[in-house]
């Protein structure tokens, strides 16, 4: 590191949900402090369920977060079910990892084009990409909007997942209305391919920092909902033993808790799923990553959001693959489930867009929740994102102090981080 | 309102209720568009829960004619007070160009239908001043007791133009 005095501090990084800051001091060329400092309001998740009745769990959950709505709903539901013992129907399972596929599509789009593109335009934000690309946020609207209608046809309307319930659904999309959205999904493949080759063109920054990598595991499909908890380094856990993984800790410069496993830090989220899991992708989204030349172990943290565009070919090929499994059977009226008089302890996982998600509920006998634990992925990421700015930092240190800002930004932004995202007070004010 | 694809027809009107119910007072647009839903509207209205969905607002206002906005907003009133006011009459500042989807969800994404050109003819907001926007899982005496009033407010809005 040579010899110069810098001191960075973001305050509240934009184009991130919710706020962190990036604060780095270098005196006389020695590292004083880089650190990702994050102001997160405790949630109190478990004071929200406490005393609750199971029914609500999901309902109240999926407002955490206005982005991952479904991935909290649907891990919340597979803790229900597991602590009461409830088996999902094949439908359920098939229609529950269709809406997964709209959310996945909807948030990855938004992080792809609308949070991380402006930084390759050069520009600040995606206001200005609107009018000198229109056909490129044009095109993100219109994928958003498939993803947004595929999760409205499946849970009954747009952002909150109102249909999904313990063991089943309230409502039920028919056969016409699932082979319709089929052909906008097929039509949808040249959005899919336009936006590989977007990415193709981007100037990726390089950097190389291998971490473990840790995300849920099947053998026959790439997983997005239950499975095992499988890391690069090796090591693979029951759902039931995630605290092994999490490992949560505090650190005194941030509000969010902390997590690591074998190594200083851990990272989950589309990279880390397409470390473990490449071979169950689908082929044409191999093809994807093949155009952008990913292939495992992918060690740079910025390619993520490239991960994200692959998974987002994934996401549409597959979701087809499950229409087609739906309407071969026919959509069946189901038995929705009845409380039985006995509680127990369940823990669900999901991989949602910005990695493993956890949630673990004890239930007691009159269906009240006594005890609840929720384990966000961005949490998970936070040593991470901290590991990786110290070793981007010496790579960069003698570039002007505006770059190496603007890098550090862009390296924190690509894990898409979602610190707070579920709170947003309008300012008025009237001219 | 969708079609067999699960395609949205945009109903020429939307009435959209921003906010997080976990987040005390910044529900109370979600409260409303709620009550709103139980009421006989007319047929050319959709009623929409907007959530904290952000930018993804964009997709909902896109080929509409009027869009009617509810959201908790700091109006400069007192508790529960709230203002109508059309877009335009009003500074909505975002993040001055630089864009948090989380801090300023609302502002920004009209900012981008505006920059798009998708952004309906006549928007209108209802902007409800909060007593605290915590993490708590119910609105404030004063939020609560004005949802009446904000209710008629918004079916007369809803008529006029219906």
């Amino acid at each position: 590191m040579s010899a110069v005095n810098l001191n960075i501090n973001v305050h509240h990084l934009t184009r991130v949900e919710g706020h962190g800051d990036i604060v780095i001091d270098v005196k006389n060329g020695e590292l004083v402090k880089c650190e990702w400092q994050v102001v997160e309001a405790p949630r109190f998740f478990e004071a929200m369920l406490r005393g609750r009745p199971y029914t609500e769990a999901s309902h109240i959950t999926s407002r955490i977060c206005g982005i991952c709505s479904v991935g909290h709903a649907t891990a919340s539901l597979r803790a229900t079910e597991r602590a009461l013992g409830v088996e999902v129907s094949e439908q359920t399972e098939l229609l529950r990892k269709l809406m997964f596929h709209g959310e996945m599509i909807d948030s990855h789009v938004l992080h792809v084009y609308m949070l991380v593109a402006p930084d390759f335009f050069g520009v600040g934000s995606v206001l200005p990409l609107a009018s000198s690309h229109p056909e490129v946020v044009l095109r993100a609207l219109r994928i958003k909007k498939l993803a947004g209608d595929l999760c409205a046809l499946i849970a009954g309307r747009h952002t909150h997942p109102i249909a999904m319930t313990v063991g089943g659904f309230t409502h039920l999309p028919t056969v016409k209305e699932l082979l319709a959205f089929r052909g906008r999904l097929v039509a949808a493949r040249e959005d899919m391919d336009e936006t590989i080759a977007l990415l193709k063109t981007l100037p990726w920054p390089e950097f190389e920092r291998e971490t473990e990598y840790v995300s849920l595991q099947k053998d026959d499909e790439y997983a997005f909902i239950d499975g095992r908890v499988a890391t690069t380094d090796g090591f693979t856990y029951d759902l039931s033993d995630y605290r092994q993984v999490t490992n949560e800790y505090l650190v005194p410069h941030s509000t969010a808790k902390w997590a690591k496993h074998n190594r200083e830090s851990y990272m989950v989220g589309a990279l880390a799923r397409f470390n473990n899991n490449y071979d169950q992708l689908h082929p044409r989204a191999k093809v994807a990553a093949e155009e952008l030349g990913m292939k495992p172990l992918v060690t740079n943290s910025f390619l993520n959001s490239a991960a994200q565009a692959i998974e987002m070919v994934h996401c549409v090929e597959d979701a087809i693959l499950i229409i087609d499994k739906l309407v071969d059977q026919g959509i069946k009226e189901e038995p929705l489930y009845q409380f039985q008089g006995q509680g127990g302890e369940g823990v669900g996982a999901c991989d949602v867009p910005r990695g493993i998600l956890f949630h673990n509920y004890i239930i007691d006998d009159d269906g009240l929740i006594q005890g609840a634990n929720c384990v966000i992925p961005t949490n998970q990421n936070h040593a991470n994102i901290q590991a990786d700015m110290q070793a981007l930092l010496p790579q960069v240190i003698d570039r002007p102090q505006e770059e190496i800002t603007h890098i550090m930004e862009m390296l924190v932004r690509a894990y898409d981080p979602c610190i707070s995202c579920s709170t947003h007070l309008l300012n008025v004010e009237f001219v | 309102m969708t079609d067999g694809a699960g395609r949205t027809k945009p109903c020429p009107t939307v009435v959209i209720g921003l906010g997080n119910p976990l987040r005390g007072d910044d529900g109370v647009g979600v409260r409303l568009v709620q009550a709103l839903a139980q009421r006989a509207l007319p047929a050319d209205v959709e009623v929409l829960d907007g959530g904290t969905q952000g930018l993804g607002l964009v997709t909902l206002l896109e080929g509409r004619q009027r869009a009617i906005l509810v959201d908790a907003a700091q109006v400069g009133r007192a508790p529960g007070q709230f203002v109508r006011f059309r877009l335009g009459e009003a500074r909505l500042p975002g993040s001055d160009g630089r864009l948090s989807i989380h801090a300023a969800g609302l502002s920004d994404a009209l900012r981008l239908a505006e920059a798009l050109g998708i952004l309906p003819e006549e928007v209108i907001v209802f902007g409800v001043q909060p007593a605290a926007a915590e993490w708590d899982r119910g609105l404030s005496p004063e939020v609560k007791a004005a949802l009446p009033r904000l209710l008629e407010a918004v079916l007369a809005e809803v008529a006029v133009g219906g």
